[in-house]
């Protein structure tokens, strides 16, 4: 796993897609910073930038490069190497190549106008989006046969979690704003790893006020030590159930 | 090699559609084959079941000692003894030659030794083991595929379009070279289009057409059958005489 990790992760250091999303980021994250005065203003903007962009380019980024090595990963399943071996080996150096990018293009504006918590946090959450979102497109490119339909669902799933858990979310909370919905409101945003990260990060800013009562919720949960361990293994459980899928459809895969 | 291939009874289907069906034959250590048929005739998807890429729907293949097909997923070091060049050679673009002989043989567990220099200098890609492989030609990917399947001394050595792209000069040499793994005891499965440049190296001939093996026949016998020169030939007009399928030797 360590040798198709290594080799795989020299050939993304140097692809063009990578390098290009870490300077995006930079630009996204500089620009940002020189626009507002108010650093945390900044931090606000960018939330809402990564959580939209980072799991977009993760997914597509992914499905993509799977694609493409398709007849390298059936060379590398000949050699005597065990299937997982491959896909583990893979996938790690995908989530390195993406938190690199990241770390150059968002860290280093974070660092140098806003170092602070809120900076960890956003880090942080967006590593965790990224992982989660490497993870969810391995598991499509293998589990689809075709290139176009693989980027398609990718395109669909970046759409279900951005726009629709949340419009559907809202719906559920006015339909239902006579009763005592707040047991639910924790579970179902842990359904969205977006939405989880963006609780977290807007808990760690003090914003939860901008999120009305459902963020008094999110505030008396994720505030405690015991709400961000829970949080921090929700975001395990996306990153481990469709690992193991993409994994187990691997093994059975006709290359 | 000892015991060579033994397949019995191999399908393989996609959905309701059956791309290999009762697939028996056996190939020797010491031998190559000739894998021919037309498009979509199941010579890839046999090929890929020799190499574990492809589950068959039923049936067994076994290599040397080892059944590949069992219920329980093999160990996987029995491919150790097995060497692919693929029809189309897809690298990782911004890897080097280099690079990409060094992650092999890691993978393998081999150090890079004297067969590397001699199928580097043999090929010509002395001058470009630091250029990208993105940056290559077809042909030259191709050599690089070469340099792969050869340099483990494989017992099984399976070539799919070995000489498309390549120039003629090179050709000759990847086809010797195959000869070379034959004449060590190897079994080595070709298949080819071109007839003509790989019948001198053939033993036998298997013939595929819609999944079906038509008959795996000596490349002597053929041409004394059908009282033809070459395989080419040879061919044609064993399919037009066969009114039934010829039977499997």
């Amino acid at each position: 796993m360590l040798k198709v990790f290594k080799y795989t992760l020299i050939d993304l250091l140097r692809n063009r897609f990578v390098l290009g999303y870490a300077l995006l980021l930079l630009a996204i994250g500089q620009g940002l910073f020189l626009l507002e005065e108010d650093p945390m203003k900044a931090i606000l903007s960018l939330v809402q930038v990564i959580m939209a962009l980072v799991p977009l380019i993760a997914l597509v980024f992914t499905v993509v490069y799977m694609y493409d090595t398709q007849e390298f990963t059936q060379l590398l399943a000949v050699q005597p190497m065990a299937r997982r071996s491959i896909l583990l080996g893979q996938l790690l150096a995908m989530c390195t190549a993406m938190l690199l990018a990241q770390a150059f293009g968002l860290g280093l504006p974070l660092i140098a106008h806003a170092p602070g918590s809120a900076s960890l946090m956003l880090s942080l959450s967006g590593s965790a989006l990224s992982v989660v979102f490497v993870v969810l497109g391995v598991l499509i490119a293998t589990r689809l046969r075709e290139k176009a339909r693989g980027v398609g669902m990718a395109l669909v799933a970046w759409l279900l979690f951005v726009l629709v858990h949340d419009a559907l979310l809202l719906a559920l909370l006015f339909t239902l704003s006579d009763y005592p919905i707040e047991p639910w409101i924790v579970p179902l945003a842990g359904l969205n790893p977006i939405d989880l990260a963006r609780i977290i990060v807007m808990l760690e800013i003090d914003l939860a006020a901008m999120m009305g009562y459902s963020g008094a919720v999110y505030k008396n949960f994720f505030g405690s030590n015991m709400g961000m361990l829970i949080a921090a293994l929700i975001m395990l459980l996306w990153t481990l159930i469709p690992g193991w899928g993409a994994i187990r459809a691997f093994q059975r895969k006709d290359l | 090699m000892k015991n060579g291939i033994a397949i019995d009874g191999l399908g393989k289907r996609y959905g309701r559609q059956w791309v290999l069906r009762d697939v028996d034959c056996a190939f020797k250590p010491g031998e190559v084959i000739m894998l021919i048929g037309p498009n979509a005739s199941g010579k890839t998807t046999l090929i890929k079941c020799l190499l574990g890429l492809v589950r068959p729907a039923q049936g067994r293949i076994t290599i040397g000692d080892t059944t590949i097909t069992s219920a329980a997923a093999p160990d996987p070091s029995y491919r150790a003894r097995i060497g692919y060049m693929p029809q189309i050679s897809q690298f990782p673009g911004a890897l080097t030659i280099r690079q990409l002989l060094e992650m092999m043989a890691d993978i393998r567990g081999i150090a890079p030794g004297a067969l590397d220099e001699e199928l580097i200098e043999e090929l010509g890609l002395r001058d470009q083991l630091d250029k990208r492989l993105g940056a290559l030609s077809g042909g030259t990917r191709q050599k690089v595929s070469a340099i792969l399947a050869f340099r483990s001394q494989p017992d099984v050595l399976v070539m799919d379009e070995p000489t498309a792209g390549l120039d003629p000069v090179t050709a000759s040499r990847v086809l010797a070279r195959a000869g070379r793994v034959r004449d060590a005891g190897g079994i080595v499965l070709i298949t080819s289009h071109l007839m003509e440049e790989v019948e001198s190296l053939a033993d036998r001939v298997a013939y595929l057409q819609d999944g079906h093996l038509h008959f795996l026949m000596p490349v002597r016998e053929m041409l004394e059958v059908t009282g033809a020169q070459r395989l080419a030939v040879a061919l044609p007009r064993l399919l037009a005489q066969a009114a039934r399928p010829a039977p499997v030797v």
